[in-house]
C-alpha cells in the first residue's frame, strides 16, 4: 500500500467533514416541524360537588371549564348549563352558568335556587360545558343523568371539634410487620431517584384478610409478600411511576398506573387484563364488593372499573359513578373536606344518610387518606398540617361523636402514591412509611383499650 | 474524487451516530422568538396553557414542546439537558406558564408561545423560597388554582382542589411520567412550601 498523497488527505478530511455537515442538516430538516402544530380541539373541566350539605346552606356551584389555548394569551370564551333536581329521582331543570371575574376557584357558577339546595332528600345535576370559539362540549360527571352528582342533606351530623392539634406526639405502632432495606436483594424494597430530583420508593401496599402485606415494589418490578411466616417475591410487569395497588379477594392484583390504565395480573404475577379509566386523573383504587373501584377526577366520583373478575368499558364506568365508596351491603361511606378547616363524612344506603358527622379542626386540614367502617365506627385516617409541620390523624367515629384519636407520624422519606399510605384489615390499621435507611409497614390496633 | 466520496459516505454515518444527532432532536423544532408582553393574566388562560402541555413530555432542563399530545423523544437518558427532548422540565413548565421573565428582577407578564425554547432562571428550589420579583411564597391553605406547591427538588401548579382535600396538580414530573395532571398531597406534605405570582388580572 503506497503512501498517501497530501492531496488525497485533503480530500478525505474534505469529504468526512462534508458529509457530516451534510448529516446534521439532513437530521434537522427531518426533525424540525415547519410550524406550531394547532393546539388540539378540546374541553375540560374541574368542579369540586358539595356532596354533604347542611340545611338552610347556601349552595353555588363553581366550575372551571378549561379549552383549547387561545393566541392572544387570554382565556376562552366559556360556557355551559347546569341540570339539577331537587332529591335524587325525576326530571332535570336547565340552569345557566353565569360567568364571574375571577377564576381562583372556576369562573362558571351558579346559585341554586333555595327549593332545590335546602331540599332535605338533597339535590342531584350534571353540567354541560362548552368552548364557545371551537363548539367542543364536555359533560361533567360523565356519566350525566345516568350517574349524577348526588349531593345529601346532613340533617344532624355528630359533632367533632378538634381544636388545635399538638405536633410531635405520635402514637408509637404496635408492632413493624416489614422492614426492608432499599435495594434490589430478595428482602429489599426498590428505590428510585436522586436527591436531586426526589426519591420514589415503594408506591402502595394492601393488606390480606390473614394480615398477609403485599408491598407494591414497583421499582424492582414485584409484588413482596409477608405472610406471618415467610416472605416471598411475585414479578410483575409494570412500569416504575406511583402506582395504586389493591388485593382482590381471589389474590389477583389490581394495579393502577399514573396515565390512568388499571392492570388485572394472577395470583402468579401473568397479567390478566388492563383497561383505561373513564376519567383523566385518579385518586385512590380501592377493593369494592364486586371489583376494583377508583376514585376520578373530574367527575369526583367513585367509578367501579371492572365487574366480577371483567373490566368494564369506559361509558359503563361513567354510568356507575356514585359519591361514595361502595363497603358492602349497598352502603357507601361519602367524605367531602370543606374549606381549609372541616370534613364531612356520612355512611349512607341509596341516597339516604344513615349517619353523619361534621368533624372541625383549628389546624388545617389535607387530605383523607382512609375511611372505612370498622363493626359499628367508622375509621378516618387524614392529614393535618402547619406550614412547617404535618402530622397524620387517626379518628375512630361512633355514633356519638369521637370515640377515640390518635396522631402518626408522617414518616414518608420516599414518595408514594398519594392516597395509599394506610389500609385497614379487621381491627387493625397498617401504614407504610419510608426512612433514608429503607421503607416499613407499622400495624396499629385500633381494639387496645388505651 | 473518488476518496473524496468515500468520506462524505463516511461523514454521513458519523453524523448519524448519536452525538450529532442527539444534539439537533426536538430543540431543532424549537425557536428562540421574543415573548409577548401583556398587561393582563388570569388564572384560567394559563390553566388553559397548563392543560395544553399534557402529554407532551419532560426534559430536564428543557422548555419547548408542540401540541400533537405525543412525547416526540421519550425515556432520555435522566438528567441529561444535551438529549434535547421534548417538554419542559418543572421549573421551566411554571415559569413559561407564569409568563416570568427571564430578568429575575422583571415582574411583568411575558407570554411565552409552546415552541418557544426557554427554562427561566429559576429552578424548583428557588421558587420554593420566592425568589425572583414575580414570585412570593404564600400560606399553603390558601393556595388556589394555578398557585404552586414546591420542594427544594419539585414543583407543580394547583390545577383544582379536590374533594378529598388533596389536589390535582398540573406538572412536568419526571421522564417516565412526562407532563400531565396528576392527584398529589404537596399541600398537606411539610417538604413542600406555598408559592404564587404575583399579578394575577382574574
Amino acid at each position: 500500500m503506497g503512501r498517501p498523497s497530501i492531496r488525497s488527505l485533503a480530500g478525505g478530511a474534505a469529504g468526512i467533514a462534508a458529509g457530516i455537515i451534510a448529516g446534521i442538516g439532513l437530521s434537522s430538516i427531518s426533525t424540525a416541524s415547519p410550524s406550531l402544530p394547532s393546539p388540539p380541539r378540546f374541553v375540560d373541566a374541574a368542579h369540586v360537588p358539595p356532596v354533604l350539605t347542611l340545611p338552610g346552606e347556601p349552595i353555588r356551584l363553581r366550575f372551571a371549564v378549561v379549552c383549547t389555548p387561545r393566541n392572544d394569551g387570554e382565556p376562552c370564551h366559556g360556557s355551559g348549563d347546569v341540570y339539577v333536581r331537587a332529591g335524587q329521582t325525576g326530571t332535570f331543570g336547565r340552569l345557566a352558568l353565569r360567568r364571574s371575574e375571577d377564576s381562583k376557584d372556576g369562573r362558571y357558577y351558579v346559585d341554586l335556587p333555595e327549593e332545590i339546595g335546602s331540599s332535605p332528600d338533597g339535590f342531584s345535576y350534571y353540567a354541560v360545558l362548552r368552548d364557545d370559539e371551537t363548539g367542543a362540549t364536555l359533560t361533567v360527571p360523565s356519566g350525566g343523568a345516568a350517574a349524577p352528582q348526588r349531593s345529601l342533606q346532613l340533617r344532624a351530623p355528630a359533632a367533632v371539634t378538634l381544636g388545635a392539634h399538638v405536633f410531635g406526639h405520635p402514637r408509637a405502632a404496635d408492632a413493624r410487620v416489614v422492614e426492608a432495606r432499599w435495594g434490589s436483594a430478595p428482602q429489599d424494597v426498590g428505590l428510585a431517584g436522586s436527591r436531586e430530583r426526589g426519591f420514589t420508593g415503594p408506591s402502595a401496599f394492601d393488606v390480606e384478610p390473614d394480615g398477609t402485606v403485599d408491598v407494591l415494589d414497583q421499582v424492582n418490578g414485584r409484588v413482596s409478600r409477608w405472610t406471618r411466616v415467610r416472605h416471598s417475591l411475585v414479578p410483575i410487569g409494570v412500569d416504575d411511576g406511583l402506582a395504586d395497588f389493591a388485593v382482590e379477594a381471589d389474590g389477583s392484583y389490581d394495579v393502577l398506573e399514573p396515565t390512568g390504565t388499571l392492570r388485572s395480573f394472577r395470583a402468579d404475577g401473568s397479567p390478566k387484563w388492563s383497561q383505561t379509566l373513564s376519567d383523566r386523573t385518579w385518586a385512590q383504587l380501592a377493593r369494592g364488593p364486586s371489583g376494583p373501584v377508583v376514585q376520578q377526577q373530574p367527575s369526583e366520583q367513585w367509578l367501579p372499573a371492572a365487574e366480577e373478575g371483567r373490566p368494564l368499558t369506559r361509558s359503563a364506568q361513567a354510568r356507575a359513578g356514585r359519591p361514595g365508596k361502595p363497603v358492602g351491603d349497598g352502603r357507601e361511606v361519602i367524605v367531602e373536606r370543606v374549606g381549609e378547616s372541616e370534613l364531612r363524612v356520612a355512611e349512607t344506603v341509596g341516597n339516604s344518610p344513615l349517619r353523619s358527622w361534621r368533624i372541625t379542626s383549628a389546624t388545617s386540614l389535607g387530605e383523607v387518606q382512609l375511611a372505612e367502617p370498622q363493626a359499628d365506627r367508622i375509621v378516618l385516617v387524614a392529614k393535618t398540617y402547619t406550614d412547617e409541620r404535618d402530622e397524620f390523624l387517626v379518628l375512630v367515629l361512633d355514633a356519638k361523636g369521637l370515640a377515640h384519636e390518635f396522631s402518626v407520624a408522617a414518616t414518608a422519606w420516599a414518595e408514594a402514591a398519594p392516597l395509599a399510605r394506610f389500609r385497614l384489615a379487621g381491627s387493625s390499621l397498617y401504614r407504610l412509611g419510608s426512612t433514608p435507611a429503607g421503607a416499613f409497614v407499622d400495624r396499629f390496633e385500633l381494639e387496645v383499650p388505651r | 474524487m473518488k476518496v473524496f466520496l468515500v468520506c462524505v459516505g463516511l461523514g454521513l454515518v458519523l453524523a448519524a451516530a448519536s452525538g450529532a444527532q442527539a444534539y439537533h432532536r426536538f430543540w431543532a423544532s424549537c425557536n428562540y422568538d421574543a415573548p409577548t408582553f401583556m398587561t393582563t393574566m388570569t388564572r384560567d388562560a394559563v390553566q388553559d396553557y397548563a392543560n395544553a402541555a399534557r402529554y407532551e413530555g419532560y426534559q430536564w432542563g428543557g422548555g419547548c414542546w408542540n401540541y400533537d399530545d405525543v412525547d416526540s423523544y421519550p425515556n432520555d437518558a435522566l438528567r441529561d439537558p444535551s438529549t434535547h427532548g421534548e417538554g419542559g422540565d418543572c421549573s421551566g413548565f411554571v415559569f413559561k406558564t407564569w409568563r416570568e421573565s427571564q430578568d429575575a428582577w422583571r415582574d411583568g407578564r411575558y407570554y411565552w408561545r409552546a415552541l418557544r425554547n426557554v427554562h427561566g432562571p429559576y429552578d424548583a428550589s428557588a421558587f420554593k423560597y420566592g425568589n425572583g420579583a414575580p414570585n412570593h411564597v404564600i400560606s399553603k391553605s390558601s393556595a388556589g388554582t394555578m398557585d404552586a406547591f414546591a420542594s427544594d427538588w419539585h414543583i407543580g401548579m394547583v390545577f383544582y382542589r379536590s374533594l378529598y382535600g388533596g389536589d390535582q396538580i398540573v406538572e412536568a414530573k419526571c421522564e417516565t411520567c412526562g407532563t400531565n395532571i396528576f392527584y398529589r398531597t404537596y399541600r398537606s406534605d411539610s417538604s413542600y412550601g406555598g408559592v404564587a405570582r404575583w399579578g394575577w388580572t382574574g
